[in-house]
């Protein structure tokens, strides 16, 4: 079995960008579905416009992924989607907050 | 093989109606969904709780498992199956379920029959060879030390791949990579690796893998986003005549300029000391004047002199006393 040795040098945000073909591709989605979701603001193109100009970065393909798993076990519908996802990011960025000061506070309350 | 109590999953009795299996099974659906839910084992019950669902919303399955469990779980827990079962729902013929089968426990398939493990074709039976199909992305997570973020680092990452056997089977196979980390990755940031992920089939093109960053937490730097901030405590006479203070940064070292009448609280700014990247984050650092637990003669002595000098002073005016 082969194994590979080597060190790959990773693509990062900024350097990679989808289209929609390749978003429904890395996704294994119709395009309608992106198209619904980006209707609905789930996902953002970087640059608007015509559907087919559209691209999309990393973080947008985890949210495609996130919201197909969601609908699929929860059986939400877009609407429901869609503050579904929009509350999950508030919780995320509450609880990150939460550790930060909590984080904080240990070290103000340190003896 | 252990032996799985689906009613105990889903929380339900033997004798609950099915709309109240739906039910039971649709709460636990949203409380341990793997994106939902914080809980470490998250993963693990949710998907405990959709095996258990996917046996008990089906009248036949459940009236098998029902046999199955009357025949019971050895006193120590495991499980073997009836001598010469065989399940009449054929699960292994494929296009029976909605559901991964390759999810389930071993003790489902010692039941109702495998499906071809990890399988991706509808119908579950491997796949024709004539076709071409990109391999699977593969999606991981990684954390990090705020040190290793910093700097960059090498690191060793294993994941599954999906692949094709000889026998033209879908198997899953453990890979190992090496794989450079830029500097300044932050929570929640994703890299991706082009053709890493699993191999292509008929000639197919290889997924890709993407890593998801987490960072570890740091005893001294609270992160948000790309900034850092980390408490300093100074002395009472350095608060209150400013002074010149080595602070650390992720970096080197550097010298923090406190000013004059300095406060607890009182937040400093090094521009750019946070997580590098193409806007590079500032470390902030929040005062918080310390004192001693005990005190010279002298210095109460002092003391007293300076309360007398800054007696104008109301630290408490707001308060309602």
């Amino acid at each position: 079995m082969k194994k590979n040795r080597s060190i790959l040098e990773a693509d990062t945000i900024g350097t990679t960008t989808f289209t929609l073909r390749e978003l429904c591709e890395h996704g294994e989605v119709h395009a309608e579905f992106v198209i619904k979701l980006v209707n609905y603001g789930v996902i953002d193109p970087i640059d608007g416009g015509d559907a087919h100009r559209w691209s999309f970065d990393l973080p947008a393909l985890a949210r495609l992924r996130k919201a197909q798993r969601l609908q699929r076990d929860l059986r939400l519908n877009l609407p429901g989607l869609a503050m579904s996802l929009e509350l999950l990011d508030d919780v995320t960025e509450l609880r990150r907050e939460v550790e930060r000061l909590n984080q904080l506070l240990a070290q103000l309350t340190r003896e | 093989m252990d032996f799985k109590d689906y009613y105990a999953a889903l929380g339900v009795s033997e004798s609950a109606p099915p709309e109240e299996i739906k039910k039971a099974y649709r709460k636990l659906a949203r409380k341990y969904h793997p994106d939902i839910s914080k809980e470490t084992n998250a993963e693990a019950k949710f998907k405990d709780v959709g095996e258990a669902y996917e046996v008990l919303k089906d009248p036949e399955k459940r009236a098998e498992y029902d046999q199955i469990r009357k025949y019971g779980a050895r006193s120590d827990g495991s499980f073997e199956p009836p001598p010469g079962w065989q399940s009449a729902s054929n699960f292994g013929g494929g296009g029976y379920t909605e559901a991964d089968a390759g999810q389930f426990s071993d003790f489902f398939e010692s039941i109702f029959g495998g499906a071809g493990r990890g399988s991706r074709q509808p119908g579950g039976q491997g796949f024709r060879h004539n076709m071409r199909m990109r391999g699977e992305d593969v999606h991981a997570r990684l954390a990090l030390f705020l040190e290793e973020a910093y700097n960059g680092c090498e690191k060793q990452v294993q994941f599954d791949v999906t692949e094709a056997d000889a026998q033209g089977r879908i198997v899953r196979r453990r890979k190992t990579l090496n794989v450079k980390i830029p500097a300044g990755m932050t929570s929640g940031q994703h890299i991706r690796l082009k053709g890493q992920g699993s191999p292509g089939i008929g000639g197919g093109s290889a997924g890709d893998l993407f890593i998801e960053v987490e960072l570890a937490p740091h005893p001294l730097f609270a992160v948000n986003g790309r900034d850092l901030t980390m408490t300093l405590p100074i002395t009472a006479p350095e608060a209150a005549l400013g002074a010149s203070i080595k602070v650390p940064t992720l970096g080197s070292a550097v010298n923090l300029k406190v000013p004059k009448g300095a406060t607890s609280g009182q937040k400093l700014r090094l521009k750019g000391k946070g997580l590098q990247g193409k806007h590079p984050g500032d470390q902030i650092v929040v005062l918080q004047v310390a004192m001693p637990k005990h005190h010279t003669e002298k210095a109460q002595a002092l003391y007293q002199q300076l309360a007398e000098e800054e007696k104008s002073f109301h630290p408490r005016s707001h308060l309602p006393t």
